[in-house]
């Protein structure tokens, strides 16, 4: 035994090496990330790397919530490192700003404006702050009955949807598309009634055994958030409008097992007992909400991985691999399938891991592509991520972005380390103007009359372009001469250099009789922030 | 789908009026186009618009389309002749009566339902088989399928009391940007006065500027949104150049005396300056016809300030040759039962009701279908909302059995497509 071990030893140092170098070149996932988008990509038009100017703009918006101070792109453009662009990438995940853009993009994306909670903030900022796995925060948010502090502000996922407006009775339909659409990618709305029409695997059963887990759920203290659950006892009967045949079910993911209903004897189904007189609400032994928020988040269910790395490549790319977001099914593949299946086997091999995803989404050339593309091409399909795809601007990333180019924000109260809050004010005016109605998802670029009317004569907008005390248009209205102030206007708002004829259009727009002095100032800024340019993340 | 604004037999080809253009197309489907002014007057003249008058809480139509006096259920007012022989109507639409040869009446609807929460929708969604989604109102609808006339003002404007600003449920599953922009008690948007500190000149030059800036960007990039961002602003400065809109002491007192100097009648004529303006669908709501008590009493309120302004409304659009391009509508989600209950009033009523409608693609002086001598149920035919819809429809030269829409991959009729069309009415 010995002699052959020694005897074999060559052969096993060959081995380990050979391994051990193996795992060394197993390209990191952003590589992997780029093959699978480049193999599609032959003989088509594919843009440029975007340069530093549009680099840095994006990554702000994206990790920051807003577009980068002067200083910001000042200092990203002078550093001369070759890695310069992970590094930021590294410092901007880990900044406290990163915790409170995400906080805000999910709340977007998982509230649809139906409604705002500060605990609910705190809650999201919070785990986000503290890089929950996605797994973690699902369960907590799925359980909608959390009563430790620090998870209070959780429930609101439930209890906002559980209210019921003036004498509509609670949307529990809404309620449980909304978990099928928001935290599994599949729409299962013309599922209600009977088997989907065109949608061969979204059956009627998908929709009621999710229904299911809801079905007794109710909001217990409307203005503490408080939601409970009644005993639920039995499978839920339900049938279909086309084949009048009495079916039933239990709580049941799609794709997954009836959670089994326990029997219990009479008297002994609380855990705790109502109390109506000392109000204590009662809580049954049996809790559906319990079983979902075990069973949704765990990598058995791969509809949650891919949904939310589908989620998160959309919020990076500007559109899913699967597209529209919630109707993942067969007649409705992936761009690119195995791209999608990896990022869902990855993301959970990392424990649902935020920032380690983020980072190395914004590492692919994918992601640092330009929107542009060379003069006399035409953009290729957007599915092909050939060039950098347009994203919209959230009401919040526009309010910030403009506080930022009118160089308001310096001189907003922040506590800690932290981005500043926006003023009440001006956040209403925004989401007013900008963002959209309830339950209407804003997966898409939405120029709008009501926006545009906005921009061009509000006062909240035009009270920003007011010369005072070291902003933009001060600022400006001081430099001379006139080329080296359209330089810092672009710089300052676009966030690049303006191209020569653009510094020329310029110029011949303050030369008109009517853009003397400081009014031509306030209009050129006026005009780039009303651009699409600026209304985009480019 | 047909959804340009120019009808085949217009005067200039597509081909040609695309050649002239300067100005690319826009965005919004294949509709936001921006023609040059004497090819946008000459187009403006063959724009197909909509008006569409909801008379909100249910119009009887015994006090109205479909009298029956000397009745169990007739109530005190008379029948009286219209311009057209043997077409009578009541006796409060005097000045209506003698535009009937404009008319058509369908006197044959029966739609399914009677509370006014679930019937204002369902009635102006065009009550569609329910496949799970929310189909858009009329106006919408309209918006969509034709996008704005070549005026290049908003598609789909409403007037109506009290509180106005941009209503997006009426859209439904086609998405907000085809929703209603209100004018509340037909006041301004908000925001859509220039405020004084920034001068004409001023506004005109910055927004040349943005222009330039826009097409700039969309030279090297997708051209879709930044195209989209200008058709809005355009559209914005169109609709700031019609502040006269707005202006009520613009309306030529003579205007006033006889649309009625009521609230419905200065909306109905602003309205008709709407129409002028070339917006596509124009919608004028009056409140208040939820006459469960003293429905006699109501209705002889109500109904003549309808008759001066639908009565001017369409001598106006006559004389002006608008009555060939737009489709005049005038209805309520239901109409009022029969039977009078114990407080003079008469309820809800689906069963057996009426309304009236004028213009483009229709039959001119008509009336559709009928009810039993108590006017209790429909003798014949019955028809229920999607049959109007199918209608309407090919009024505007839509074809309602060949357009779907496109619900993010799901095909959808723009029509109940178990309701029939009634050929009789059309042209």
């Amino acid at each position: 035994m010995n002699r052959f071990l020694l005897r074999s030893f060559p052969i096993w140092f060959f081995l380990i090496l050979i391994l051990r170098q193996s795992v060394a070149a197993e390209p990191s996932l952003h590589e992997q990330i780029d093959a699978l988008i480049d193999a599609k990509l032959t003989g088509k038009v594919v843009s440029k790397q975007a340069d530093d100017y549009e680099f840095v703009r994006r990554v702000f918006i994206d990790f920051v919530g807003r577009i980068p101070t002067l200083a910001e792109i000042d200092s990203f453009v002078a550093n001369k490192a070759l890695d310069k662009r992970k590094l930021l990438i590294v410092q901007l995940v880990n900044s406290p700003s990163y915790s409170k853009q995400m906080a805000n993009t999910f709340h977007i994306h998982f509230m649809e404006r139906l409604g705002d909670n500060a605990e609910w903030m705190k809650y999201l900022e919070e785990s986000f702050k503290k890089n929950k796995g996605w797994n973690v925060m699902a369960k907590e948010i799925l359980r909608g009955v959390n009563s430790k502090e620090d998870l209070k502000g959780a429930n609101f996922f439930f209890s906002k949807r559980l209210e019921n407006y003036g004498q509509n009775p609670v949307d529990y339909s809404a309620l449980t598309r909304d978990v099928g659409r928001l935290f599994l990618g599949k729409d299962f709305r013309c599922a209600e009634c009977h088997d989907h029409l065109f949608i061969d695997e979204y059956k009627q059963a998908d929709f009621k055994g999710l229904f299911a887990f809801f079905q007794n759920a109710y909001l217990a203290d409307a203005k503490a958030g408080i939601v409970g659950e009644k005993l639920t006892a039995k499978k839920m009967e339900f049938m279909s409008v086309f084949k009048k045949e009495k079916k039933e079910i239990a709580p049941k993911i799609p794709g997954m097992a009836e959670v089994p209903i326990p029997e219990f004897k009479k008297g002994e189904e609380f855990l705790v007992p109502a109390d109506p007189k000392k109000k204590i609400l009662g809580v049954p032994k049996f809790s559906p909400l319990e079983k979902l928020s075990e069973q949704l988040p765990s990598p058995e269910n791969a509809d949650f991985s891919k949904n939310i790395v589908n989620r998160i490549w959309f919020m990076m790319m500007g559109r899913g691999l699967v597209h529209p977001l919630d109707l993942h099914h067969a007649g409705n593949p992936p761009s690119h399938p195995e791209l999608l299946a990896l990022l869902a086997k990855e993301f959970s091999a990392h424990q649902f891991d935020f920032k380690w995803l983020l980072t190395e989404l914004a590492n692919t050339k994918v992601y640092q592509r330009s929107s542009k593309v060379d003069m006399g091409k035409t953009p290729e399909a957007l599915a092909l991520f050939a060039t950098a795809i347009e994203k919209r601007l959230s009401a919040e990333q526009l309010l910030a972005s403009i506080l930022v180019a009118t160089g308001r924000y310096g001189k907003l109260e922040r506590k800690g380390g932290n981005e500043p809050e926006m003023p009440d004010a001006l956040k209403v005016k925004f989401a007013k103007a900008f963002a959209n109605a309830a339950r209407d998802p804003e997966d898409e670029i939405a120029f709008s009359l009501k926006a545009a009317l906005f921009l061009l004569n509000d006062e909240a907008v035009l009270g920003l372009l007011k010369p005072e005390a070291d902003n933009t248009v001060a600022d400006l209205a001081k430099m001379k001469p006139d080329n080296v102030m359209i330089e810092k206007a672009y710089l300052a708002i676009l966030s690049r250099k303006p191209a020569p004829q653009e510094t020329m259009d310029a110029l011949e727009f303050l030369s008109k009789p009517v853009s003397v002095g400081e009014i031509g100032v306030k209009n050129l800024v006026w005009a780039l922030l009303a651009s699409s340019e600026f209304n985009l993340n480019h | 789908m047909k959804n340009l604004c120019t009808p085949h037999d217009h005067l200039f080809s597509r081909r040609e009026w695309l050649g002239a253009s300067t100005v690319g197309a826009a965005s919004l489907g294949a509709s936001g186009m921006l023609a040059q002014p004497a090819f946008a007057e000459e187009l403006r003249k063959n724009d197909k618009q909509v008006l569409f008058i909801w008379l909100d809480g249910g119009m009887s139509q015994l006090e109205s389309w479909d009298p029956k006096p000397n009745t169990t259920f007739g109530g005190p007012f008379r029948a009286i002749p219209t311009k057209v022989p043997g077409i009578h109507i009541s006796e409060l639409l005097p000045k209506t009566a003698s535009h009937m040869d404009k008319l058509v009446l369908v006197r044959s609807l029966s739609t399914k339902d009677n509370s006014h929460s679930a019937g204002v929708d369902r009635i102006q969604r065009g009550d569609p088989k329910n496949r799970g989604v929310t189909y858009p109102y009329l106006g919408s609808a309209v918006s969509k399928l034709m996008g704005p006339c070549s005026s290049g003002m908003p598609p789909y404007v409403w007037i109506k009391p009290m509180s106005g600003g941009f209503i997006t449920k009426d859209a439904g599953f086609l998405g907000p940007k085809y929703g209603a922009i209100a004018f509340g008690d037909g006041k301004a948007p908000e925001n859509l006065l220039r405020p004084k500190s920034v001068s004409l000149d001023e506004d005109l030059a910055r927004n040349e500027l943005r222009e330039k800036l826009d097409k700039t960007y969309r030279l090297a990039r997708r051209k879709e949104s930044s195209e989209a961002s200008s058709t809005v602003f355009d559209m914005a400065s169109k609709l700031q150049k019609r502040i006269d809109l707005f202006d009520q002491s613009k309306i030529p007192s003579k205007d006033l005396e006889r649309y009625g100097s009521t609230e419905f009648g200065r909306h109905m004529l602003q309205a008709r300056r709407m129409l002028e303006a070339g917006v596509r669908f124009v919608k004028v709501t009056s409140y208040g016809w939820d006459t469960h008590g003293d429905n006699f009493n109501g209705h002889l309120s109500l109904v003549p300030k309808v008759d001066m302004a639908f009565s001017a409304m369409l001598e106006d659009l006559q004389q002006r040759g608008m009555l060939d391009n737009v489709l005049v509508i005038l209805m309520s989600e239901f109409g009022r039962t029969p039977r009078i209950n114990g407080h003079f009033g008469r309820d809800h009523w689906p069963e057996a009701w009426s309304l009236a409608m004028a213009g483009c693609g229709l039959k001119k002086g008509l009336a559709s279908g009928k009810t039993n001598k108590l006017g209790t149920a429909v003798e014949g035919d019955a028809h229920d909302i999607g049959s109007m819809f199918h209608v309407w429809f090919k009024a505007l030269d839509i074809d309602s059995s060949e357009t779907e829409y496109d619900n993010q991959g799901q095909p959808l009729p723009i029509a109940n497509e178990e309701c029939k069309i009634i050929s009789e009415v059309l042209a």
